[in-house]
């Protein structure tokens, strides 16, 4: 039973240098054709929201009563609506608004989501239960009904209490019945997406909580707070990422459908939404206005997904080939 | 080579008892298991999987998991009971007084943190250090367990670590506040053979050099041999002997214990030192027999193994050695 002596020097096995988790991850995006495709839409769809206004041909209210309801052409690449306006500026305008919506949404979504899972993954007890009763109610109650009923009840008394504000102050602000369309909006649009990623998180988190690291972390003595910092929410991202990134195209097109219900973003800023919903109604006779808006939500969608996706394969170290 | 009987242990575990609910109701894990180890005493706990090695050690820093609670008995360490501390004394022996490593290096460190951040992470809690102070001791703790080149491997991730590595670093988050009481659960279990030995080998140099205390848990007795001082035998929860190293290997009394020594022959047979050779498997929770835990596997039991449970108690004409087991006892009694 002799023991070989003390070696402290000795090296084993692999001698790869460090490489940053985040470059790695980086690398390994790079190399899934799909996640590539996805984020070279995305990232054109942002500049187009971001720079848009400056890039259509038009003006996206300037009416041409002369060039209504023209087909695709070169001076009107998605041809013009029934009021003449320019389809293309039009979808243009409608990204902006589309990302707005999608990312604030979404913000807001995921910060209560994600703190209120967390803490009833971690903590269970009576708080897991509240939390999980609050997200099962706002899962039950059928989401267009519950945005309706808002709106229904809402819209009007704030838009009152805008319009009073504004005599009162004549400060132009309170004319911009866009923020009680935002507010509403974007209220309504959160509540009812934040508990499919509180649900998700808090999975996470029961599944988390019991790895042998976070045992090890809290034989080390470390706080609760730096223990759900550090050690469980980071390794729990990687789905979040996947869900977030779908969950942008899913409030894109989320926002459209309540803008075909009529409590969306209201015309005449242009929303991919009304677009389709007004596209909707004419669509026999003149399908470009369908189709224009319809094809970039899909192409929104779909990006963001396959983006998502890569992003959650990449961000895994271990799972990596 | 124990420690001296008028000193007091710095752990002394008395009739610790762990119940986990079941659908069938609570079920014993743990049976009132007394375990002591002394200041600069090595203390192996050896017993086949599932026996109750590792929730013995979690329950002393209550880390049980979530439906397995401790349902009687005493932990004192260095004079404090443990198990009745309050929870902000209690995170300071954890990591600060009482030094754990984990069985899987593979999955008990963080993936997504630096392993120089992980490190760190004790020194600026427990000790208050700056960032700046806690990387210079992360580097030293690293250098200390044997890793080369610290100074780089600080960034690294764990996955960018071999397993024996990684074992090393978790060896250095578990020394990383000087603690008083080493525990290794099984550090060496998912790690090569060669690697065994050098862990094993550098745990016992630390030993000398950092004057603590260490438990170290396995399945192999053979592993650590020449490393502990004193050996408890777990079967079902329960220690069954309990005996200096030496006296041990020279007098094995608990059937289980020769069992176990039988199945290791030679060393380089590594299939045989795992303890399987016994047959029959252990009781599960909540389907213990009503007398000796040992009774359906054993060779020599009588019809009292099977009424009642037999305690520890010493063995004749020696010093700390103990056993459980009516036979043993008798035949001592009646070779004096
Ligand atoms: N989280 C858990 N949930 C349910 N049962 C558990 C849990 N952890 C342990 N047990 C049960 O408790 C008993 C003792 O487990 P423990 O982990 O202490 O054994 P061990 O001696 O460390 O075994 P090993 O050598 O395999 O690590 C086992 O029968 C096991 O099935
Ligand atoms: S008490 Fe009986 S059953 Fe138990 S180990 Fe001794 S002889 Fe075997
Ligand atoms: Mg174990």
């Amino acid at each position: 039973m002799t023991m070989t002596p003390v070696n402290l020097s000795s090296t084993v096995a692999d001698d790869e240098p460090p490489v940053s988790l985040w470059r790695d991850a980086w690398h390994r995006l790079l190399r899934n054709k799909l996640a590539v495709a996805g984020l070279a839409v995305v990232i054109l769809l942002a500049f187009v929201a971001v720079f848009g206004p400056w890039l259509t041909p038009y003006d996206f209210l300037t009416q041409d009563l002369a060039a209504r309801n023209q087909a695709p052409s070169l001076a009107h690449l998605f041809g013009t609506d029934d009021l003449g306006r320019d389809v293309f500026s039009r979808v243009v305008y409608g990204t902006r608004t589309a990302f707005v919506v999608a990312i604030v949404v979404t913000t807001i979504a995921v910060v209560i989501g994600v703190t209120l899972g967390a803490m009833a993954g971690y903590f269970g007890g009576l708080f897991d239960r509240i939390v999980m009763w609050f997200t099962d109610m706002t899962m039950s109650v059928p989401n267009l009904l519950l945005v309706v009923v808002i709106n229904a009840s809402l819209k009007t008394p704030l838009t009152a209490w805008m319009e009073a504000r504004y005599q009162a102050t004549l400060n132009p602000f309170y004319r911009e019945t866009i923020w009680v369309d935002f507010l509403l909006v974007f209220g309504s649009m959160a509540l009812i997406s934040w508990p499919p990623y509180a649900r998700l998180v808090r999975a996470q988190v029961l599944s988390i909580r019991g790895r042998p690291y976070v045992t090890a972390a809290r034989a080390l003595g470390l706080t609760n707070r730096l223990i759900l910092i550090r050690y469980i929410v980071p390794n729990a991202i990687g789905p979040l990422i996947v869900s977030v990134s779908a969950g942008l195209g899913t409030a894109m097109v989320l926002e459209s459908a309540f803008s075909f219900l009529g409590v969306g973003v209201n015309p005449p800023t242009p929303s991919w939404g009304n677009m389709i919903s007004d596209g909707l109604r004419v669509w026999q006779h003149y399908p470009h206005l369908l189709a224009a808006p319809a094809a970039v939500l899909g192409l929104a969608t779909v990006a963001f997904s396959f983006l998502g996706d890569g992003l959650n394969d990449a961000l895994n170290p271990r799972g990596s080939k | 080579m124990t420690a001296p009987a008028d000193n007091k242990p710095l752990l002394d575990v008395r009739g610790l008892t762990i119940e986990i609910e079941t659908r069938r109701g609570p079920a014993i894990i743990v049976d009132g298991i007394n375990l002591t180890v002394g200041k600069g005493e090595t203390v192996g706990v050896v017993g086949e999987s599932g026996c109750g090695k590792s929730l013995t050690m979690l329950s002393l820093v209550r880390l049980l998991p979530n439906k397995i609670k401790v349902k009687g008995g005493t932990a004192e360490f260095a004079g404090r009971d443990l198990l009745k501390m309050s929870k902000s004394e209690l995170r300071q022996v954890r990591g600060g007084k009482i030094g754990f490593v984990f069985q899987d290096p593979m999955t008990s460190l963080n993936p997504v943190m630096r392993i120089g951040d992980q490190l760190c992470e004790p020194l600026i809690y427990h000790r208050n250090m700056s960032k700046a102070d806690a990387r210079k001791r992360a580097i030293e703790l690293l250098r200390l367990v044997g890793i080369p080149g610290p100074e780089q491997r600080i960034t690294a991730y764990p996955h960018e670590l071999s397993g024996g590595m990684r074992q090393r670093v978790m060896i250095a988050m578990g020394l990383a506040c000087d603690p008083e009481l080493l525990i290794a659960d099984e550090p060496t279990t998912a790690l090569d053979v060669t690697i065994q030995a050098q862990i094993v080998d550098l745990v016992k140099d630390l030993r000398k050099k950092l004057n603590m205390s260490v438990v170290w848990i396995t399945h192999d007795l053979a592993l650590i041999a020449g490393l502990v001082d004193r050996v408890a035998v777990l079967y079902a929860g329960t220690v069954v002997e309990d005996a200096p190293v030496g006296e041990l290997f020279a007098r094995p009394t608990h059937p289980y214990t020769r069992g176990l020594l039988a199945s290791i022959p030679k060393l380089s047979d590594e299939q045989a030192s795992r303890l399987s050779s016994i047959g029959g498997t252990p009781p599960e929770p909540g389907r213990r027999p009503k007398g000796c835990p040992f009774a359906p596997r054993c060779a020599l039991a009588e019809s009292v193994c099977h009424e009642s449970v037999p305690v520890l108690e010493s063995v004749a004409g020696t010093s700390g050695h103990r056993v459980a087991c009516f036979v043993a006892q008798r035949q001592m009694k009646e070779a004096a």
